[in-house]
């Protein structure tokens, strides 16, 4: 990260630390949070600099993303998903549509939310049940159920998964950018989660029109979805996972230097010591498989390879479990006080209730199925 | 294409009811997933008796029903001709 970025980072992450736990309480979006990105430019690190953004790649919004999850998981979550819906506009968009919206983007006018789930298919990006129409002129009419977008409420605009307009099957999947105004965009559900309750991932319908150029991959959605939409989702959101985690852990340690943590922690205990170096592995494998999977993902090679594809399920599903045993270990350690109560200084019991929603969040399950299958086409074994 | 091929690969193609399976059409759109890929893998290899390299398990190959019979052609064409459309 440049000076630039990293001042403006500060800010935005000052911003997310004052308000996170009024956020968490209340289960209520980052409002502060988001208009120090907006302001700072940092929602648009991800557009490219000829369209006026920061020209940040896949491994800043990793940076960036870890930075903010030292502090506020749904501060990272809204951050790392809008720059993935943005990196796919700006790859995948027809000329016509970047030009009209990475501008904007850039000056910090649009956060974009990703409309993905569907009450049928949950959070696969394959399939579709939701209807489009495709109308004279070229214009696509959406009518889409959504039971969790990310932010919804607050959104200036949505990219959304929709059936293809000629799909004769659900599986024909299209990509389209609709703009608050250009849709009825209702909230039909609330949010009350047990954590990433400051993301406000509420229930919507949005139904309206918008012109054909707003449709992204028309022919080619698949290979998005397996090449960018996917691996980016697995990649920012690992890395708001360690974030959380890393800040967690980096809490506990200062306080049992503290004068005050070392009455109740001896420094020397060798159990102290044992389980603060198993916590500190898991969070340096999986920065160690963070920093790599992107590596592998920026070097050009063909992401909708099996091996490449394991890789960035292992990613999450690993990234998950281990920010999640990091969370739990470190509760462990600290003991009620600190580790429960959630008015401890520590934030452990939030990163906790946070980190729990990682395993689900496209369920570990499901994803393992999908590696499974890979892996019975690879009896060469070949690691990305 | 021969008949014994197609009702092979139907009911992996879930999306396929009864409409005619074309050799252009994608396979994933007729919804051959990750999973189905593999069951379909297994019984290709238990009805034609061969065993399909590493080299060929690319999406390239399960693509359409045309590249994966192309691919099958390859396999084994001289039993596959005794049926061919």
């Amino acid at each position: 990260m440049n000076r630039r970025l990293t001042d403006a980072v500060e800010s935005v992450r000052s911003a997310a630390e004052r308000h996170a736990d009024t956020g968490d309480r209340a289960a209520e979006f980052p409002v502060e949070a988001v208009s120090a990105m907006r302001a700072t430019g940092v929602l648009g690190l991800p557009v490219p600099t000829d369209h006026g953004g920061l020209g940040g790649s896949v491994s800043d919004v990793v940076d960036v993303t870890l930075a903010l999850g030292r502090v506020d998981m749904s501060v990272a979550m809204i951050f790392g998903m809008h720059c993935q819906q943005v990196l796919v506009v700006a790859k995948h968009g027809g000329q016509r549509l970047v030009d009209q919206v990475l501008p904007d983007i850039a000056a910090g006018e649009v956060y974009l939310a990703s409309v993905t789930t569907e009450p049928g298919t949950g959070g696969h990006l394959l399939t579709s049940d939701s209807t489009t129409t495709l109308l004279d002129g070229g214009a696509v009419r959406i009518d889409r159920e959504a039971p969790i977008v990310t932010g919804g409420r607050h959104a200036d605009a949505f990219l959304v998964t929709v059936r293809a307009p000629d799909a004769q099957s659900p599986a024909q999947v299209s990509l389209v950018y609709a703009a608050r105004d250009q849709v009825q965009a209702d909230v039909c559900g609330g949010w009350d989660p047990l954590g990433m309750r400051a993301t406000e991932s509420v229930a919507m319908r949005l139904t309206g029109s918008v012109p054909a150029h707003q449709v992204i991959g028309a022919d080619s959605y698949r290979r998005i979805a397996t090449t960018m939409l996917a691996p980016v989702a697995h990649i920012v959101w690992s890395a708001a996972w360690l974030g959380t985690a890393v800040g967690a852990y980096g809490r506990v340690v200062r306080h049992v230097r503290d004068p005050a943590g070392r009455r109740q922690f001896d420094p020397s205990s060798d159990l102290l010591l044992h389980r603060l170096a198993a916590t500190r592995a898991r969070l340096d494998v999986v920065h160690a498989l963070l920093r790599h999977t992107v590596r592998v993902f920026e070097s050009g090679v063909d992401v909708a390879a099996g091996p490449v594809q394991m890789l960035l399920n292992t990613l999450k599903t690993q990234s998950a479990d281990d920010c999640f045993s990091a969370a739990h270990e470190l509760v462990e350690l600290t003991g009620m006080r600190h580790g429960y109560l959630p008015d401890s200084s520590l934030g452990l019991e939030r990163a906790f209730r946070d980190l729990r929603s990682a395993s689900l969040n496209y369920g570990n399950d499901r994803l393992r199925l999908a590696s499974g299958a890979l892996a019975l086409m690879d009896a060469g074994v070949h690691l990305a | 294409m021969n008949d014994e091929f197609l009702s092979l690969l139907r009911p992996f193609l879930r999306y396929a009811g009864d409409r005619p399976i074309r050799a252009e059409t994608p396979l994933r759109d007729l919804g051959l997933d990750s999973m189905r890929t593999i069951e379909l893998l297994f019984a290709i290899e238990e009805t034609y008796e061969v065993i399909v390299p590493d080299g060929m398990l690319t999406d390239a190959t399960f693509e359409t029903t045309g590249s994966l019979w192309a691919a099958l052609e390859q396999l084994c064409a001289p039993t596959l001709d005794r049926n061919a459309r």
